[in-house]
């Protein structure tokens, strides 16, 4: 999906500790526009919960979380 | 604003009403001492941070709508309506606090603004203005509460993670992670992030204890918001862990507001007694080493050593001599900050205020001073951030040795200036010796609190 999904804004969130990586998703998706793509990138294990979580409570819908090395890839959709 | 909204905003300082907040309300002599006691204020000089402003703008909604001279004279006694302009002034002089509680402490009257505060929260989030991050980060951790199967693979498999490092480190090929192990004596709630779990599972580990990592983290955002039903419900989730598990003692991070909830709170909010004991993981690892259960080599930290007395565990929870204890076990460096225990200031990051993008400006303007009685000078250094620790400790060595501003701020609370007094440190301090009180006491005050 990562392939074909086009991405409005790049976070790169190495290095920050949770709740850290979910905050900057949350501070910067009003940055695009609804439909929108985020991709974040979190070295922080922690924000495999978070960042879904937080997508979940908040309407807005994670079309990918995965682990690539030592890294987390998030893409992140503005639903609303 | 519509009656209807009135009566709301009323009814939360009428609901939170008790003998201590009416105390509060009514005996705040505007002396400023709690001028010189705020980070905030000292670092940015803006009469919005003096905490007895802050205070002060939950008084005058109370005046108008509790006492009968503000009723009917309000211009007087300047009484004001929760209107717009109020609301504004509140939400940036209440989320902005950290709720260290040093203002308290130098207080003659012992006032708890932070307590205060939590008031202010309740009204600005039945107003809608509660803090929008916050509120999403408690609604997040409340949405992997309830729905903890569905994280269950990724929060496991993160420990799976730190378990590979943690016998790296500790050269045994068999130490765990635990997780949801039934029958084990203590529950560790660390925060989501690794940096919190890592260290401890070594301890644990060579320390040999029957431990258990559980589920949920430690931090509590509906505390930081301020939404009580939210805190309550967040810290529900580990202590019905704890219950499901039968531990004996709940250990949690370095999260001090973690600390506080559980240890001083909880009890109050759920009407339960605690069938377990609270620790912090300073408390553990001090009797850890003090007990022989893991035994540390004096001498691999090298330099002068010190110990920065953070708020929650601190002035707020009377942990002062375990964390010192553990530094002496490592070093014969030690030395002290001034001031230090429950005078020590605020580190300027607590209450969730570095979650909230708003108060950046606040939290790194200056951050706190400190002089270590070895005469040595240095900073927290909260600014500057992303550069070498070398060039940091320049510049903030170059800060510090500029005069710190004491200057009158001649802001007035209704008149009375504030006029800065050089030996206000001095006054305050004679004020505490009068009081005689201590922060262990304090902390046990603030235990009958039921918020």
């Amino acid at each position: 999906m990562s392939d074909e999904t086009k991405v409005d804004l790049e976070l790169d969130l190495k290095g920050l500790l949770c709740p850290l990586p979910m905050v900057k998703v949350s501070q910067n998706i009003g940055k695009v526009e609804v439909g929108g793509v985020i991709r974040a990138v979190a070295t922080d294990p922690g924000a495999m919960a978070d960042i879904p979580a937080w997508a979940k409570s908040t309407g807005n819908e994670v079309l990918q979380a995965e682990k690539v090395g030592g890294e987390f890839v998030f893409l992140v959709k503005r639903v609303k | 604003m519509d009656s209807t909204q009135l009566t709301t905003l009323t009814g939360v300082i009428d609901k939170k009403m008790n003998r201590q907040l009416k105390q509060y309300m009514d005996i705040c002599a505007r002396c400023a001492i709690c001028k010189d006691a705020c980070h905030q204020y000292v670092g940015t000089g803006d009469f919005k941070y003096l905490p007895a402003r802050r205070a002060e703008l939950i008084r005058q909604i109370y005046k108008k709508y509790f006492t009968k001279t503000g009723e009917f004279v309000p211009a007087l006694y300047e009484a004001r309506d929760p209107d717009d302009n109020l609301l504004d002034e509140l939400y940036d002089s209440t989320y902005a606090c950290t709720g260290c509680r040093r203002c308290m402490y130098y207080c003659p009257f012992s006032i708890d603004t932070a307590w205060i505060l939590s008031v202010a929260k309740a009204i600005l989030i039945a107003a809608g203005r509660g803090n929008e991050m916050l509120g999403q980060l408690a609604d997040a951790a409340l949405f992997k509460g309830d729905n903890v199967e569905m994280f269950k693979d990724v929060i496991v498999s993160g420990f799976k993670d730190i378990e590979v490092e943690v016998q790296e480190i500790t050269g045994n090929p068999n130490a765990q992670v635990p997780v949801d192990k039934q029958g084990a004596d203590i529950l560790y709630v660390a925060l989501a992030g690794a940096h919190s779990i890592r260290p401890a599972a070594v301890i644990f580990e060579e320390a040999g204890a029957n431990w258990t990592i559980s589920m949920f983290e430690a931090a509590n955002y509906g505390f930081f918001d301020g939404d009580i039903e939210k805190a309550r419900l967040i810290t529900k989730r580990f202590i019905d862990e704890a219950k499901r598990l039968g531990v004996k003692e709940i250990v949690v991070p370095e999260c001090g507001h973690a600390y506080r909830v559980l240890e001083l709170f909880y009890e109050a909010w759920s009407k339960e007694k605690m069938p377990f004991k609270v620790s912090h993981i300073l408390e553990k690892v001090d009797e850890y080493i003090k007990d022989g259960s893991i035994t540390v080599e004096k001498g691999l930290l090298t330099g002068t050593v010190t110990y920065h007395d953070p708020c929650q565990i601190g002035r707020n929870g009377g942990i002062f001599e375990q964390p010192r204890d553990i530094v002496q076990s490592l070093t014969d460096n030690f030395v002290d900050l001034t001031p230090n225990r429950e005078q020590q200031w605020c580190c300027g990051g607590g209450g969730g205020i570095v979650a909230m993008e708003e108060f950046t400006e606040t939290r790194l303007d200056r951050g706190t001073q400190h002089t270590p009685r070895s005469g040595y000078r240095c900073t927290s250094g909260h600014r500057p951030r992303g550069r070498s620790d070398a060039a940091q400790g320049q510049e903030a060595h170059a800060r510090i040795d500029e005069p710190r501003d004491r200057e009158p701020q001649r802001g007035t609370l209704r008149g009375a200036p504030f006029a800065s007094s050089p030996d206000s440190d001095a006054q305050a301090a004679a004020y505490r010796t009068r009081l005689g009180s201590t922060a262990r006491g304090r902390a046990s005050n603030h235990k009958r609190i039921s918020q």
